[in-house]
């Protein structure tokens, strides 16, 4: 029982410390993907066009409902108590820093962290990963750098994009349901939003962006043999990023708002 | 002196899945040699051709090329390295999300970066003019058969001319006109003295082209010796993997240095061609007999 209990416990620092290393020589490779020749350029710019551009229609529709949803509920919840002018504060806690890096998270890990984990898990069962080893390319530089810096940067370009949409797009729809004047909304905001209000969320995206990308390439990378093992290293790919994400935002969250 | 051996293979092990595929593995591949590793499916063949070629990390042992380790190769080193060697998967493992015009020109381009577009092309298309397949170069590998995928791969494995090639089951797959080819192609290499290791099951394969062969029985090098000792191997284990070599017809020794259809007309009225373009070994040879 106790030598069972400690060949999990060391298998698991085992994976750990691999997965660390994998982080590094991702980290390393990503500082140095630009100086290199292009070779992966172009998985960068498709990377950034699926993982960012074509998530644009579904992170806009989530950010006008949600930033919709708040303003209806707080224009009439909170004027009852007379505290409407908490409403633009929600608003922007809520878009900004806390739900708004969330869900495009969400929206992230459940397009691009299952396509990373499942593509590469394809590859390295049709023997692909094994065939860039062969000619001479290098599978973190040339798979695993741009697929990073391009969830990265689409992250963070969709929480700015969401925040947009959030504060000011859900304006429009409110106005079909409870009009509010123009230049009263947005007097009302810009007194309250800081620039720390938008780079905390975009911070968020980053650390989210890094964690997503990591661990879905880690899962790709880890299957070997058998196309089993593919929607496993998709589904993991998301179990842990779901995870991680919520852990890493609880950390910020708390580091922020406990000083 | 003892000249280097072009790969030297040093008490290789491999596991994979919590299993040993490779267990203790010593061989050497001579520069020009062709050597032809043999045994039932499952023996580690394919494990010891990705190891030997640095593609799959060994357990255990080491592997090297021209007297340097590839664990120890620096940056350009391996570089080096992998300009030389060619490696043929017995899948093809075509890059599926790229055409076959740029599966076929990653490799000049990462190898050659002075070379302009029309050079890679050109270069390109050599490669699958040589391995015989004539589709479009903008098609994707899915919309190819296997056995034209195959070729592709091959043809990807022979695109920067490797001095050191790697192939693994080069005829599985593949039609009886291909498979000919193939060994057309095998020792038209062998005549421009490159070194080649290859996995095969195929007898007629190994009987055409073979110096030497390596017997695996579960990941364990039970045999390796020359052609003709192959053939004589009477073990019973060794049998049920060579059992199907043929003693080869005996060759003039001038011609040795030939391939191809030379080699088999040779054979047959043992008058040297007038032409012995490519042949330099031939060539010198019966300049030394005048």
């Amino acid at each position: 029982m106790l030598s069972k209990l400690g060949r999990t416990a060391l298998g698991t620092l085992d994976e750990f410390l691999y997965a660390m290393g994998f982080f590094a020589r991702v980290l390393k490779e990503s500082a140095l993907f630009f100086r290199r020749r292009k070779v992966g350029f172009k998985v960068l710019v498709l990377q950034i066009l699926f993982t960012g551009i074509d998530a644009l229609g579904i992170t806009a529709i989530m950010a006008l409902s949600i930033g919709a949803a708040i303003i209806i509920i707080g224009s009439s919840l909170l004027t009852e108590f007379g505290q409407g002018k908490f409403m633009y504060s929600i608003l922007i806690v809520v878009i900004t820093k806390e739900l708004g890096p969330l869900l495009t998270a969400f929206v992230i890990i459940a397009r691009s962290g299952t396509a990373i984990a499942t593509e590469l898990g394809g590859m390295a069962v049709d023997h692909e990963i094994e065939a860039y080893v062969a000619v001479g390319v290098d599978p973190v530089a040339y798979l695993a750098a741009p697929r990073f810096l391009g969830v990265v940067i689409s992250n963070m370009a969709l929480d700015l994009y969401f925040n947009i949409f959030g504060l000011m797009g859900s304006f429009a729809v409110v106005q079909l349901v409870r009009p509010i004047a123009f230049d009263e909304y947005f007097r009302n905001l810009f007194a309250i939003l800081q620039p720390w209000d938008i780079l905390s969320g975009v911070g968020k995206g980053f650390v989210f962006g890094v964690i997503i990308s990591v661990v879905s390439l880690y899962r790709g990378f880890a299957v070997e043999r058998s196309v089993t093992e593919v929607p496993v290293a998709g589904i993991k790919a998301v179990g842990s990023s779901f995870i991680l994400c919520i852990l890493a935002d609880i950390i910020m969250t708390a580091a922020q708002y406990l000083r | 002196m003892e000249s280097t051996p072009e790969l030297e293979i040093r008490g290789l092990s491999s596991v994979r899945g919590g299993y040993e595929t490779l267990r203790d593995v010593s061989l050497e591949l001579a520069r020009g040699e062709t050597l032809f590793c043999m045994g039932n499916a499952g023996s580690g063949k394919s494990t010891l051709l990705k190891t030997a070629a640095g593609i799959c990390v060994p357990a255990g042992g080491e592997v090297l090329f021209r007297g340097t380790q590839l664990s120890h190769m620096d940056k350009r080193e391996e570089e080096a390295f992998r300009k030389a060697s060619g490696f043929a998967f017995q899948d093809a493992a075509l890059w599926a999300n790229q055409s076959i015009y740029e599966n076929l020109a990653l490799p000049i381009r990462l190898h050659e970066s002075g070379w302009s577009e029309s050079e890679v092309e050109r270069a390109a298309r050599k490669a699958t003019e040589l391995v015989g397949w004539e589709g479009n170069m903008r098609e994707r590998p899915a919309e190819l058969s296997l056995g034209e995928r195959k070729l592709v791969g091959i043809a990807r494995a022979l695109v920067l001319d490797p001095e050191l090639l790697f192939m693994d089951e080069p005829t599985w797959g593949l039609d009886e006109a291909s498979a000919a080819r193939m060994s057309e192609i095998l020792r038209g290499l062998k005549t421009r003295g490159r070194s080649i290791i290859v996995s095969s099951a195929a007898s007629d394969l190994v009987s055409n082209c073979a110096d030497t062969v390596a017997v695996l029985i579960n990941g364990v090098l039970v045999a390796h010796g020359t052609y003709s000792a192959a053939v004589a191997w009477d073990e019973g284990r060794l049998r049920a993997v060579t059992g199907r070599l043929k003693p080869r017809e005996t060759v003039p020794e001038w011609a040795t240095g030939l391939a191809g259809e030379w080699a088999e007309a040779i054979a047959a009225d043992a008058t040297p061609p007038k032409d012995l373009e490519g042949g330099e070994e031939g060539q010198r040879r019966e300049r030394g007999k005048k």
